[in-house]
């Protein structure tokens, strides 16, 4: 890769330089600033999950999340995000193509930032926003009602599991755009030139050219947005007041509770658990951007 | 000719399909907050309603003043350090970007109660906890952001010309690397300063009060208030990041010019 490239260059010239080899250590207060706050909150909530009632080593915390209500939540978030992230990634990347395409360079750039607002937008003006348009009395349903379809005739309500899925998606699609807009950025004009040139029309092109070099980044924003919707809480606590189970929920009520020692390690295994969750969806992430880039140098 | 249609197709697809995702909500949230007392009629009633309502201003206040300070924060750590994994350490390069996308992989429900867990009391019991929480949010954001603006320059060079022209290390960064990546600074600190002002989970799980929770409980005494409420924190988001954008690209167009004359 280019980067690398660069940096190996960089190397070379700093053992030569006098100047520059005396800042060696000076990462020092970052790893000081993530050590204390990120990863030894981590480290804290691991060991206490696995500490029982009298400070003794236990899995016994684990128990709960291999069956009834515990393991249902995590089937839920699990089935919440792979649905969001699916519908975030096909239309934010249909989305971010047209961008790509069709916007100049200031209009992208005011896309960008609207998509930025947007894709860390949620709580409750997101439900609200929702709550206007698709709820009961809101304007599109009424709408929908006066040209003959009532969507609230079935099963549908705003915080069922599927009301869920539409506000997600509010989110999802432009996270979608900004992390795969890099990769459409990247596909260079001569690529489609040259397969013009070899004979190729333009189905053969996104066969053979552009869907292979895409996948893997889109494989990689899948599991990125997958990550998102996984831990989403805000959203998901203004829209469901327990009418879907799912797990950020079940440990913000654990913490609101002020429950005692026996529910607070509960607390902490669940909690262990959506790391597990969400470390095997990026590390999907990983293999997939690095195999997007190994396509990129080549 | 065939190729112009179908991209018009898409355009069109793609825009009905923002209009109803997007716009439809912003739209009706709109209309809803603009209607009158009893929801008759159209006025501002909402809105008033809204700023005299306890604690609107005193929230925002604090909103504003932990997202500014966690911006700060974090470009006072985050600016050196990425300068320096450009300039040497290349080696230190991967971990560091490593532990920049935790963030993204632990889940902040999960890091809240790890932070309840292992912070020492008297960090808890200041609401500046919070500050901190933020930066570690931010930091895949900011990362990304000053990589790429670090990428775009001959770092080096600049700073070995800096250096054999007598400047020290403080200048070098102050009057040299700074005013080249303005661009990736400023857009690293909006970042931030916005991620922040908008947090709600940890905030809420470690029991703060800032803008974002206190809209829940104001949501419950008055739908219409509340969906003022929603409108006044989106579009004013979405202002500050488009404005923002507006300023950045023009500092970048300028930014070129300005390498010639590097002076205070």
């Amino acid at each position: 890769m280019k980067k690398e490239a660069v940096a190996n260059r960089s190397e070379g010239t700093a053992r030569r330089s006098f100047s520059l080899s005396k800042i060696s250590f000076p990462l020092f207060p970052f790893f000081a600033f993530v050590g204390f706050f990120l990863l030894w909150p981590i480290l804290a909530v691991t060991i206490r999950s696995l500490k029982g009632n009298k400070n003794e080593w236990t899995l016994e915390n684990y128990r709960p999340l291999i069956h009834g209500s515990y393991f249902h939540a995590f089937v839920v978030s699990i089935k919440l995000a792979s649905i969001t992230a699916l519908i975030g990634a096909l239309l934010g990347g249909l989305f971010a193509y047209v961008i790509v395409n069709s916007a100049g360079p200031r209009l992208t750039s005011v896309l960008d930032s609207i998509s930025a607002v947007f894709a860390n937008s949620g709580g409750v003006p997101l439900a609200f926003m929702f709550i206007a348009a698709f709820g009961t009395e809101g304007l599109f349903t009424k709408f929908l009602k006066a040209i003959g379809w009532d969507i609230y005739a079935g099963k549908f309500t705003l915080f069922s599991f599927t009301g869920v899925v539409m506000v997600y998606s509010f989110f999802q699609i432009p996270l979608m755009i900004l992390v795969f807009k890099p990769a459409l950025q990247g596909l260079r004009k001569e690529w489609s030139e040259a397969s013009i040139n070899l004979g190729a029309n333009s189905f053969t092109y996104w066969r053979r050219v552009v869907i292979p070099i895409l996948t893997p980044s889109f494989l990689g924003a899948f599991f990125l947005l997958f990550a998102g919707g996984f831990s989403a809480y805000a959203t998901a606590r203004a829209m469901t007041v327990g009418t879907v189970p799912l797990v950020p929920i079940i440990i913000g009520t654990l913490v609101d509770g002020n429950v005692i020692s026996n529910e607070a390690n509960l607390g902490d295994a669940l909690a262990v658990g959506m790391i597990v969750v969400a470390g095997v969806a990026m590390s999907g992430y990983l293999i997939a951007q690095r195999r997007a880039n190994r396509w990129r140098s080549a | 000719m065939k190729n112009s249609r179908n991209r018009v197709v898409t355009v069109t697809i793609v825009l009905v399909l923002a209009l109803l995702i997007f716009v439809l909500p912003l739209v009706a949230a709109s209309e809803f907050s603009f209607r009158g007392a009893g929801g008759k009629g159209h006025s501002f009633i909402n809105y008033v309603w809204l700023i005299h309502q306890d604690g609107f201003a005193s929230h925002l206040l604090t909103s504003l003043q932990l997202a500014l300070l966690s911006g700060l924060i974090n470009l006072i750590l985050m600016v050196p350090t990425a300068v320096l994994l450009h300039l040497k350490l290349a080696k230190w390069r991967s971990i560091v970007e490593f532990i920049c996308i935790l963030p993204l992989i632990i889940p902040v429900v999960s890091l809240a109660i790890g932070a309840q867990v292992a912070m020492p009391k008297f960090v808890q019991n200041s609401q500046y906890e919070l500050v901190f929480f933020f930066v570690i949010i931010a930091l895949p954001f900011t990362y990304r952001t000053l990589d790429t603006a670090l990428s775009s320059i001959d770092l080096k060079t600049l700073v070995e010309a800096s250096r054999s022209l007598g400047a020290s290390w403080p200048a070098t960064i102050i009057r040299v690397i700074i005013p080249s990546i303005r661009g990736g600074i400023t857009g690293a600190l909006f970042l931030s300063f916005a991620l922040a002002i908008g947090e709600f989970t940890i905030t809420s799980l470690l029991h703060w009060d800032t803008f974002p929770t206190w809209t829940v409980v104001a949501a419950q005494q008055n739908i219409l208030g509340a969906i003022a409420l929603s409108v006044f924190s989106f579009v004013g988001a979405v202002l500050l990041m488009v404005l923002i954008a507006m300023v950045s690209n023009h500092k970048r167009s300028k930014s070129n010019s300005q390498l010639e004359e590097v002076a205070p």
